[in-house]
């Protein structure tokens, strides 16, 4: 069934659409991800403009990411303070990045910029986390070994503006979480992702946030910096298509329902390994068309049009 | 839709039967627009007209014209960007030929070439400062990108006439075919002269909800934006609240 999405100014299969919103929320559901920096490379590959599948992709994001920040506002697992630090970071960053986009959509590169920054965030990330799940399990095989300390005291202790944030029972300065969530809000605004799979290894890591707090706090951010990011793609580019993103929003909030059940009864480190291999693959899928020898290496580009 | 065509084409037969033993050139097309709604998958236009005697028919449809950006990619540090760019003036977005012959067997090039007949006929002006070679190969990458988007074509020998009076031909538009305001001319040829010539606007457009969602996000932008995020937060709390019951 074709249906022609009025910005994108294609006609495609509303079935395909639904069904690729199905297996990505199916993916995010069973492990807890928000799915963007899955959709907005697939949307892609199936001939959506990148500046649409970007734009359209923050806003589906909105949806997939608002009744999971409810849920966990509700359990009181949000540390409010740290989550509007981040948000203020958050929609500095990506104000910054849809003037970037702009910018770089009107000089031709935004296409590049946006596969670039793909391959190496899901290379950085991907490697990461298989990494740290094959160390969990030999861990988990040998538990005589030496455990990794978890927090380590580094020169960005050392920062000033130091502020309490008691409901993570940390006292660091507040530059952390800005930074953090200025360089996501610009992730967000460039690649169409809600940036969970960076926020939340740089909150554990960096911050030294309990976990409990972790999920409910990125998520409050990302609901709101992609709410920016949608608005600000609307008046910036025109390159948010309503018709596109309720297709895959219908389609992945089934997929998520399925795919959290199935997640439920998956151990943690094979979830993990599992996650960080279908990263891998989306990042050399998006390395390959930027190495491999285009078919004909001139295109076409409108001016203030798509890509 | 066929027999729709038919029937048209049998109407057409009979009322202009009269008209062809005169000189004059008529024509017309199975729709007065192209309307692009939500079930849009490209579409298709019959073009019918009498010749009034003898004669050979090439039909040009030209679409809107902007300007479009031909860009380079270039290989560095291993990966392909974009580099160099070409900027064509006021070039159709859309160029489709069609003859009743080889053109070669209609008219001289120098004929065809007056009247503007033929892909590499296609006027593209560029202010670019680029040597007139480089030129050249950006030209051609227009021409050949847009034939692969399906939006030039030459396809000679589409044009069929009837008993030396009558000509229909189809004018495809693709899925993805701009919108704006198409010309389509119709030269006709005699002994290699071109004796007479019509055109026709044609309007390509979005209807219904396709128009008012493009519309509303290109005139009223922040409002669009606001939209876009109150439905897809009504949304994902709607399908939290339900799955969470069931």
């Amino acid at each position: 069934m074709q249906i022609y999405l009025p910005i994108a100014e294609m006609s495609l299969d509303a079935l395909l659409l639904l069904g690729l919103g199905g297996m990505v929320g199916f993916l995010s559901g069973m492990f807890g991800v928000g799915g963007g920096f899955l959709m907005t490379p697939l949307l892609i590959f199936i001939g959506v403009p990148p500046a649409v599948a970007v734009g359209t992709e923050a806003n589906q994001v909105v949806a997939a990411s608002v009744s999971g920040a409810l849920a966990h506002w509700r359990r009181k697992n949000v540390d409010i303070r740290m989550g509007l630090i981040l948000l203020i970071g958050g929609l500095v960053g990506s104000s910054l990045g849809v003037w970037l986009f702009t910018f770089l959509r009107s000089i031709g590169q935004i296409d590049s910029v946006i596969a670039i920054s793909y391959v190496l965030f899901l290379g950085i990330i991907g490697i990461l986390m298989v990494v740290e799940s094959a160390r969990a399990w030999c861990r988990a095989r040998n538990p005589s070994a030496p455990r990794r300390k978890l927090h380590y005291h580094t020169w960005l202790h050392g920062l000033p503006f130091k502020m309490r944030f008691r409901r993570s029972k940390l006292y660091i300065s507040a530059l952390l979480p800005l930074g953090i969530g200025i360089i996501v809000g610009i992730l967000a605004a460039i690649m169409g992702v809600g940036g969970g799979f960076v926020m939340v290894p740089a909150m554990i890591y960096l911050l030294g946030m309990p976990t409990s707090v972790v999920v409910g706090t990125s998520l409050f951010q990302i609901v709101f910096v992609t709410a920016n990011v949608t608005f600000l793609q609307s008046v910036n580019n025109q390159t948010v298509d309503i018709v596109l993103a309720m297709l895959l929003v219908i389609g992945s909030v089934v997929g998520a329902q399925i795919g959290a059940r199935v997640g439920e009864r998956l151990r943690g480190e094979e979830v993990r390994v599992a996650l960080g291999l279908i990263v891998l693959v989306v990042c050399a899928r998006v390395a390959w068309t930027l190495v491999s020898t285009p078919d004909d290496v001139f295109s076409l580009g409108q001016i203030g049009g798509h890509g | 839709m066929i027999l729709f065509r038919s029937f048209l084409f049998i109407l057409f037969l009979l009322t202009f039967s009269s008209l062809a033993q005169s000189q004059r050139l008529a024509v017309d097309l199975s729709s007065s627009e192209v309307e692009i709604s939500t079930g849009f998958n490209g579409a298709e236009l019959l073009l019918f007209g009498a010749t009034g005697g003898y004669g050979d028919i090439v039909v040009t449809v030209v679409g809107p014209r902007r300007d479009e950006v031909v860009r380079r990619k270039e290989r560095i540090a291993g990966i392909w960007v974009n580099g160099s760019s070409v900027t064509f003036k006021s070039a159709p977005a859309y160029y489709r030929i069609a003859a009743s012959k080889p053109l070669d067997d209609i008219a001289s090039s120098d004929i065809l070439d007056q009247l503007r007949i033929g892909v590499a006929e296609i006027d593209l002006v560029t202010q670019s400062p680029r040597p007139a070679r480089e030129i050249l190969n950006f030209r051609e990458a227009l021409i050949r990108n847009k034939k692969r988007l399906l939006l030039y074509s030459e396809d000679i020998s589409d044009i069929k006439i009837i008993r030396d009076l009558l000509f229909r031909s189809t004018i495809p538009f693709p899925a993805n075919v701009p919108t704006g305001d198409y010309e389509v001319n119709v030269h006709l040829f005699k002994n290699g002269k071109p004796v007479s010539q019509m055109t026709t606007s044609l309007p390509v457009r979005k209807v219904g909800l396709e128009a008012r969602l493009y519309n509303f996000a290109h005139d009223q932008a922040p409002w669009y934006g606001a939209i876009a995020i109150v439905i897809a937060l009504v949304a994902g709390w709607l399908a939290g609240v339900i799955f969470r019951r069931t």
